[in-house]
């Protein structure tokens, strides 16, 4: 017989005890390989926050920056489109900004920002991808009376009022997200970092 | 199609058996593949080899990731893995320490059958599969070293390619076509990167598993050379198999598990204590990027390549040059036909077929050496003498391969190679010049005259016994052609250092062809074979 | 097309020369330098060298400011105030997370040196550390060429001597005897710092460049130990499961 005199029990503990070690060895390998394929130093790079300078945008008016290949809108809301604000939240779905990971918390607010006047987000529709395009002016004659300015996604029909959130009955879920993002002066607001913790 | 074998696996196991061999093919080549017990440390290079396969193509596949195969992005795309990527430099260097060692290990592997003689026995096949792999590899060798675009990936390749130009006639356009522009160029770097993608993804492996195939249709060889399959029956694990076969499954595979330790242990000492080898791995001229108006001062193939390179540099006229270089590969292929002795291993072998195979492998190392050095009238000298070692190898083993012949060499023979050797001359040299003509007949006349005086001086002096006869005569026939080829193609009477040189190292052929011809027709016991055991030794 | 090609091989050949020793281009051989690349004192003061004095012609362009503060013990803010000179093409001062690339546009560089000035990230591994540390440390005064300086290491270098206001000015003496030329330099006009002064200096750029030729240098070697130890236990446990399994065979 194959087994006569075999110490079953020391094979087993011995293979066991090869294999423990080889898993051992081949794990930090595969992390080595496969953490290879996370972004680069250059994408990092790429991707650093951005400053804009706030001052420069006149009222009503978008300016965009580009933060980690995203396009990133920052809008001086004028006081009237900050007035209509609340008078559209029955239209919305996520009118108070529920969902936590659409915005850090000091943007969960009734303007999804830290100044009122200036909101932050990036502007990528939360539905597939598209960046939507911006519709400040009122009732115009494609979207009807009850719009307030906004933004309006090409691909798919989304809604967002001016603060980002999204309207019942489009097929993007949730609101527009707003990045990270703090005033390093009072005119510079500095895209990609919390104040408090960079 | 017959109805599948019947087998008594349930469940699961029985079902995938029902519908594909898992545990047939499993058996046939690992748990009932009987391999025999006495493999030694020359054995595990086979498994090491597909161990450094699977390195290079996990390695390749990460840095295709963020590689770039354009001549204005390759090379800046290289550091941008060494310092951008995550753990990017790791992945080069196991890409680049892999290719050296992948070499390493398979030119030890091709020494094992070479001393072994795993090459016999209806093993043929596996030999030339085993060679195929081999060119493949020297192919994927090549076209990846030029990735990197550096000075020497241009230079390198740009030196090789150039190679096709002195085939005569079509040697241009060939070139041409191969590098897809006149110039070495972004379009040669754009094939040469798909190349080196689908070479070694799809034909190696390929080319691995018909070696395996082959390897397990025969049986393996081992270092007593005997064919287990054809002695004793019944071993503990079953009534049919070899007596002195092992499942290679677990055995070999726990052996060769710790085979691949110790092998692991050496590979990540050079990749992370020096991926440059000293300059040996990593070429450091490659560090600057390839440029097309600046040859480098220091420029030498990777070490791999330098024998055969050594080769090249050392016949003066191109072309024979390309053919030489050529020829030192074709000729291995040719091994099982040239090496006829029954008997496999050295170890039963005569002294002298031993010398032969430890000096092929010493000339092979010194022509590696060579190929990274300066062409001085020293190293120049040198090299053309190992040259000339290393074809002369291939003679000597098939005159070994017959060690108790007593007929000297046939002088209508020496005679029929005469005149077929005076008219390739002719052709080669101008077919329709009188130079042509006249050292056709030169070359023709002396290899004639000097095959008929070998065996004239051998019967002279060596007479009585036809051995000794034979192997003298091709002693003095061998010298004698060298000493020809030396006079008429290399001797330059101006050249005052270079004769000098020339006369001082005849005394590496002199060496070589004395211990392995003029010793065994001077001592038997040199000629001796020793008895093959029936059975396999520890 | 023969010649051609011969020559072309037989030019190649004598070009291949002995990967020993580091040889000047006068034949003699350099006494060798070892860099010390976990100095970081050494390597701060070689950075902040680097781009005072070589930065406007010589880029280190795969090398990223943020990646050699954190490998040298520098702050962002450090590397920003002490190494970022240069400007992009809106005219901004570079990001740390850039590219150390100078605005020098090839064009111009060849227009006044003859060859644009290279990149020198790689320097550290195509010269290597003996090289460049004699290389800085070998100019001398010579009216013919067009900078009025020359150098032993790499003759006709189309390169000013940038580091002379600290070096001082060398003179190239050369005594023949027997037939057996020696050059030797000798400091004509001193500079603003002594000579062991100077080799500080030349050696911490010397150990910069190094660095900056491949910086996960700096980890490589402490990864491969825990590797090798790893090695050795795998082995060592393989190697009793496979004398138990031959217990079988022997």
């Amino acid at each position: 017989m194959a087994n006569s005199g075999v110490d079953t029990k020391r094979r087993r503990f011995l293979i066991a005890a090869t294999s423990v070690v080889g898993a051992v060895g081949v794990a930090p390998l595969a992390y080595a390989f496969l953490g290879s394929m996370a972004p680069s130093a250059r994408a990092l790079a790429a991707g650093a926050p951005v400053e804009v300078d706030v001052s420069k945008i006149e009222a009503g008016q978008l300016t965009r920056v580009l933060w980690q290949g995203k396009p990133v809108w920052v809008v001086n809301r004028t006081p009237e489109m900050l007035s209509n604000l609340p008078s559209l939240d029955n239209a919305l779905r996520d009118p108070n900004s529920d969902v936590l990971t659409q915005q850090p918390e000091y943007a969960k607010n009734a303007t999804r920002s830290i100044k009122p006047e200036y909101v932050v987000l990036v502007g990528i529709c939360t539905h597939l991808g598209c960046s939507p395009g911006y519709r400040p002016e009122v009732a115009p004659a494609d979207l009807g009376a009850e719009w307030k300015g906004g933004w309006l996604c090409a691909c798919h029909g989304s809604r967002f009022d001016l603060a980002g959130r999204v309207y019942k009955n489009v097929p993007a879920a949730t609101n527009l997200v707003v990045p990270p993002h703090y005033y390093k002066t009072d005119n510079i607001v500095l895209v990609g970092l919390d104040g408090g913790k960079a | 199609m017959a109805d599948h074998p019947k087998h008594n696996y349930t469940g699961l196991l029985g079902w995938v058996e029902d519908r594909f061999p898992l545990m047939e093919t499993w058996n046939y080549h690992l748990a009932q593949y009987y391999a025999p017990r006495n493999f030694n440390i020359w054995y595990y290079f086979g498994s090491l080899a597909i161990l450094v396969l699977v390195f290079q193509i996990f390695s390749g596949l990460f840095l295709a990731f963020h590689y770039k195969p354009d001549a204005a992005l390759a090379f800046n795309s290289v550091e941008y893995i060494m310092r951008d990527v995550p753990g990017g430099w790791f992945i080069r260097y196991m890409h680049s320490t892999g290719a050296s060692f992948f070499f390493i290990v398979v030119y030890l592997h091709m020494f094992r059958a070479l001393i072994y003689g795993s090459y016999k026995g209806k093993r043929e096949l596996l030999w030339l599969i085993g060679m195929t792999i081999y060119l493949a590899l020297m192919a994927t060798a090549f076209m990846g070293y030029l990735l990197p675009w550096g000075q020497m990936s241009l230079w390198g390749a740009q030196v090789i390619i150039n190679l096709f130009n002195t085939i005569p006639f079509i040697g241009e356009q060939l070139s041409v076509w191969l590098r897809g522009d006149f110039v070495l160029s972004d379009a040669t770097l754009n094939r040469f990167f798909a190349l080196h993608f689908f070479i070694p993804v799809i034909v190696l492996p390929a080319l691995v598993f018909v070696h395996m195939v082959a390897l397990h249709a025969v049986g393996s060889n081992n270092p007593d050379g005997i064919e287990i399959k054809q002695g004793p029956k019944g071993n503990r694990w079953s009534p049919d198999a070899p007596k002195d076969g092992i499942p290679f499954f677990p055995y070999y595979i726990v052996k060769d598990v710790f085979g691949v330790g110790v092998f692991l242990f050496v590979f990540f000492a050079v990749l992370f204590f020096a991926p440059e080898m000293g300059g040996f791995f990593l070429e450091p001229p490659n560090f600057e990027p390839a440029n097309a108006l600046k040859t480098p001062l220091h420029i030498a193939p990777v070490w791999y390549f330098t024998p055969f390179y050594t080769i090249l540099r050392s016949i003066p006229d191109p072309w024979y040059g390309t053919v030489g270089m050529f020829s030192a590969i074709i000729l291995l292929f040719l091994l099982p036909w040239i090496d006829k002795n029954p008997i496999k291993s050295w170890r039963y072998r005569n002294a002298s077929h031993m010398a032969n195979l430890l000096l092929f492998a010493i000339v092979f190392l010194i022509l590696g050496w060579m190929g990274t050095k300066s062409v001085e009238p020293l190293y120049k000298e040198l090299g053309t003498r190992m040259t000339q070692i290393y074809f002369l190898f291939f003679v000597v083993l098939g005159i070994h391969s017959r060690p108790f012949a007593n007929s000297q060499p046939s002088n209508v023979l020496g005679i029929l190679i005469a005149v077929v050797l005076g008219l390739l001359v002719w052709i080669g040299s101008g077919f329709l010049s009188f130079g042509g003509i006249f050292a056709g007949i030169v070359v023709g006349l002396a290899f004639a005259l000097i095959f008929m005086l070998g065996n004239f001086i051998a019967k002279q002096y060596f007479g009585k016994n036809g051995v000794k006869a034979r192997y003298a005569a091709w002693f003095f026939i061998l010298l004698g052609l060298i000493i020809f080829y030396d006079v008429y193609f290399r001797f330059v009477p101006s050249d005052t250092t270079a004769t000098v040189q020339m006369l001082l190292q005849l005394i590496w052929p002199v060496v070589y062809l004395g211990v392995t011809l003029l010793l065994p027709a001077l001592s038997p016991s040199v000629n001796a074979e020793k008895p093959v055991p029936e059975r396999v030794t520890e | 097309m023969k010649k051609f090609i011969s020559g072309m091989l037989l030019a190649l050949s004598a070009a291949v020369l002995p990967v020993s020793g580091v040889l000047a281009s006068t034949g003699v051989e350099l006494p060798p330098v070892k860099a010390n690349i976990h100095d970081k004192q050494s390597l701060q003061r070689g950075a902040k060298y680097f781009v005072n004095y070589c930065m406007g012609c010589h880029s280190l362009g795969s090398s990223r400011y943020n990646r050699v503060a954190q490998d040298l013990g520098l702050s962002p803010e450090q590397v920003k105030d002490n190494f970022i000179f240069t400007r992009d093409d809106d005219g901004e001062l570079q990001k740390p997370g850039d590219l150390m690339t100078n605005a020098m546009r090839k064009k111009y560089g060849e227009a006044v040196f003859g060859v644009a000035p290279p990149d020198l990230s790689l320097s550290g591994r195509l010269r290597g550390e003996t090289w460049i540390y004699h290389y800085l440390k070998s100019f001398y005064a010579d009216r013919t060429r067009p900078f009025g300086v020359n150098n032993t290491v790499f003759p006709n270098a189309g390169m000013p001597h940038v580091l002379w206001e600290l070096q001082g000015l060398q003179r190239l003496e050369v005594k023949e005897e027997h037939g057996h030329k020696t050059e030797t330099l000798v400091l004509d006009q001193p500079g603003k710092l002594s000579p062991a002064k100077y080799d500080e200096v030349v050696m911490d750029l010397t150990n910069f460049l190094v660095y900056v030729g491949e910086p996960s240098k700096l980890s490589r070697p402490t990864i491969g130990i825990f590797v090798l130890i790893f090695l050795v236990i795998f082995t060592a446990v393989a190697y009793l499961l496979k004398k138990e399994y031959w217990k079988d065979v022997h």
